[in-house]
């Protein structure tokens, strides 16, 4: 924050020296034409988020033209015949006989129209329009909220990302104490080891990483068979993978920590505290700048982990991007439907962003000075 | 002198310094654990797979096949036909997405330097960052589908476009890839160049304008010079990120119908969850990825170099 800070008042402060030089003008120049392109990219940036909820509200019929708006629900065509509705509409025939009162047991052709099957169970088509009326634009959201789980999912993302989150702060703080300075060999060769993630791509290591997991975790009782166990073991893995450390969080906490004065530390080992004492009531106070970037660049990534919870996670302990996946095979037709899915997993990010904004700009530049 | 070095002799030898060893490792060692155990272990234990014909991961029988596996790229036809065509779209794509981190991130940086910082802009720019890589590969779809694509269909209907993009071809994959990785790291390389930027000293600036240069010239000789360190690690990022670039691709489709997106992330992917070769798609990584290791590595070293020296 203070090196940002100063940044920008040092900047201001060029500004109001130079205006007086004969430069003024080009410079003035300069600042305008890019306080003009940013406006433009930024514009330019949000479109694609503004055209995914629109989308998310577009039927597929009537995909092919452009729509800037969401799209005004139409009536339904009383002649329709119900195979065609299950291509237009996305209809599933279960529920609408539910919403309708036909008893499952019922069987509609596909060539009924909705008009035969208005007279024959005498539903009033009011009625049958009104349920159309509402499925045209929000079929993706009804598909999404209430055909598959992604509610349960989204907990399941947030109680990995809440774990995954304060277990690397706190094991990457535990990490930086015991290297701070890399006075010694041993510290170094550690140190080393940590640097070696930024060099072993991700895809390298899964397949092993794979083998190991599934040859460990088939020694625990229980993991054979759905349930508990098999559901705590897979989500324990994820975040056992999320928290092990990487050259990044080593770097920034054990270079941070190296720069705190060892006076401090001698002088609470002098008053008689603990080495895990001054940790936790003396070192994480001072470390709000190096924990906010760690929490920064790791909180998305872990929320939108996809590989590791694809690969490890059975498909009914899932979380949020599997879930995507997932949701876009079972409807591959209905893209509203994955649209909806993907501002759906994007809305709980977005609204922690913005509200935590502030530390998102001060930690990744202080992150990027450091990584 | 000889008195520091005797101190550090003595202290060397203390109790005080062994348990401070000892209790340093116990802080060490939770992560360390870990570690070793989800990252090195793997690494290591693969190394005899390689040499073994092994299909997948609970392969009841598995055969001792020596270097077939390594020679394979050389020889095996079938191989071949995957891992070049995967080789060839990923180094056009680490190419292309390379030019997008100065693209955005370099020309956005040294924009925001010029208007002075302004929260707002940073906010909307880091966002894209927010989306999953899934959530990307669905918005190229939702974009650039050739027949349904609202950017297709809003730049026809601006007369930009004369014909529509269509993201299932060839050129359009690897055009629209690019883009929208860029796009989503705009923010991030940003934030890498900024922070560069910002640690420059005032003097040496002002002193350019001073004397009178152009911001061409300033860019070249003031700027560029005193942020080599964020160039070096933009690289080392993108072509990490760049290789192992997969949620986008399997979101437009790279493992079932969309063969122009199978990059080589995708091909070990297959190989070792689809089509039961295993081992085989693990040799290809090692082979593709330890020449990259040995950059990564030298990359870093020079990184550290430069830190040092500055």
């Amino acid at each position: 924050m203070t090196k940002e800070k100063n940044g920008t008042k040092k900047t201001r402060v060029s500004w109001t020296t130079v205006r007086f030089t004969a430069t003024k003008k080009k410079r003035r120049f300069i600042v305008i034409f890019a306080f003009v392109v940013m406006s433009i990219y930024s514009i330019v940036t949000l479109f694609p988020i503004y055209a995914l909820i629109i989308r998310s509200f577009v039927p597929t019929k009537e995909a092919t033209t452009l729509h800037l708006w969401i799209p005004e629900a139409q009536e339904v065509d009383m002649n329709q015949q119900v195979g065609n509705l299950a291509v237009f509409y996305d209809l599933d025939l279960r529920d609408f006989k539910k919403a309708m009162g036909i008893p499952q047991t019922e069987f509609i052709m596909a060539r009924t129209t909705l008009k035969e099957i208005s007279q024959k169970y005498k539903i009033p088509e009011e009625k049958i329009k009104d349920y159309f009326k509402n499925f045209y634009i929000l079929n993706g959201w009804i598909t999404l909220l209430f055909k598959t789980d992604f509610f349960k999912a989204l907990l399941r993302t947030f109680l990995v990302t809440a774990i995954s989150c304060i277990g690397i702060t706190v094991l990457s703080i535990f990490t930086g104490y015991g290297l701070a300075g890399l006075r010694r060999r041993d510290q170094m060769f550690v140190y080393n080891i940590y640097l070696l993630q930024m060099v072993i791509p991700a895809m390298l290591i899964l397949l092993p990483q794979y083998q190991l997991v599934q040859w460990v975790a088939r020694l625990i009782p229980g993991y054979g068979n759905p349930g508990l166990t098999r559901a705590t073991t897979q989500l324990l893995t994820i975040i056992l993978i999320n928290i092990k450390g990487t050259a990044l969080s080593t770097m920034i906490f054990t270079s941070f920590i190296s720069s705190i004065p060892k006076d401090l530390e001698d002088a609470a080992f002098i008053d008689g505290t603990t080495r895990f004492q001054y940790v936790w009531r003396v070192l994480f106070p001072l470390l709000k700048v190096p924990i906010v970037s760690i929490l920064v660049i790791q909180f998305p990534l872990i929320y939108n982990q996809f590989l590791e919870p694809y690969v490890y996670l059975d498909e009914r302990y899932t979380t949020v991007l599997p879930l995507m996946q997932t949701v876009a095979g079972q409807f591959s037709t209905n893209f509203q439907v994955i649209y909806a899915c993907v501002v759906g997993s994007l809305i709980p990010i977005v609204i922690i962003y913005l509200i935590f904004r502030r530390f998102f700009v001060e930690g990744v530049l202080a992150g990027a000075i450091k990584g | 002198m000889r008195k520091d070095l005797m101190k550090n002799r003595n202290h060397h030898k203390s109790k005080q310094y062994k348990r401070r060893i000892l209790t340093d490792w116990l802080f060490i060692s939770p992560q360390l654990i870990l570690f070793v155990a989800l990252t090195i272990v793997p690494f290591i234990i693969s190394i005899p797979i390689l040499f073994t014909d092994m299909a997948r991961y609970d392969d009841p029988q598995v055969n001792w096949i020596g270097f077939k596996n390594f020679t394979a790229l050389f020889k095996d036809a079938s191989v071949q036909n995957d891992y070049l065509p995967a080789l060839k779209r990923t180094l056009v794509f680490v190419f292309l997405n390379y030019t997008t981190v100065y693209i955005f991130g370099l020309s956005l940086a040294l924009l925001m330097y010029e208007v002075g910082f302004r929260g707002g802009f940073f906010t909307i720019i880091y966002l894209p960052l927010m989306i999953s890589g899934l959530g990307i590969g669905y918005t190229a779809v939702m974009l650039f589908s050739r027949t349904s694509g609202t950017a297709n269909l809003l730049l026809l209907k601006l007369g930009i476009l004369k014909k529509p993009i269509d993201i299932y071809s060839p050129g359009g994959t690897m055009f629209i890839l690019p883009l929208l990785v860029g796009w989503r790291y705009a923010g991030y390389n940003m934030a890498i160049f900024l922070s560069g930027l910002l640690g420059i000293p005032q003097e040496t600036i002002e002193a350019s304008i001073v004397d009178g240069t152009t911001y061409w010239s300033r860019l070249w000789k003031v700027y560029f010079p005193q942020m080599l360190p964020s160039f070096l690690i933009a690289t080392t990022m993108c072509l990490i990120g760049s290789f192992s670039v997969f949620d986008e691709l399997v979101a437009m489709g790279a493992l079932y119908y969309n063969p122009e997106a199978k990059l080589l992330s995708v091909l070990f992917f297959m190989y070792g969850f689809q089509v039961e070769r295993l081992a085989q798609g693990m040799t290809l990584a090692v082979e593709t990825f330890l020449p990259l290791v040995f950059i990564g590595i030298a990359l870093q070293r020079l990184q550290r170099k430069l830190a040092y020296t500055q």
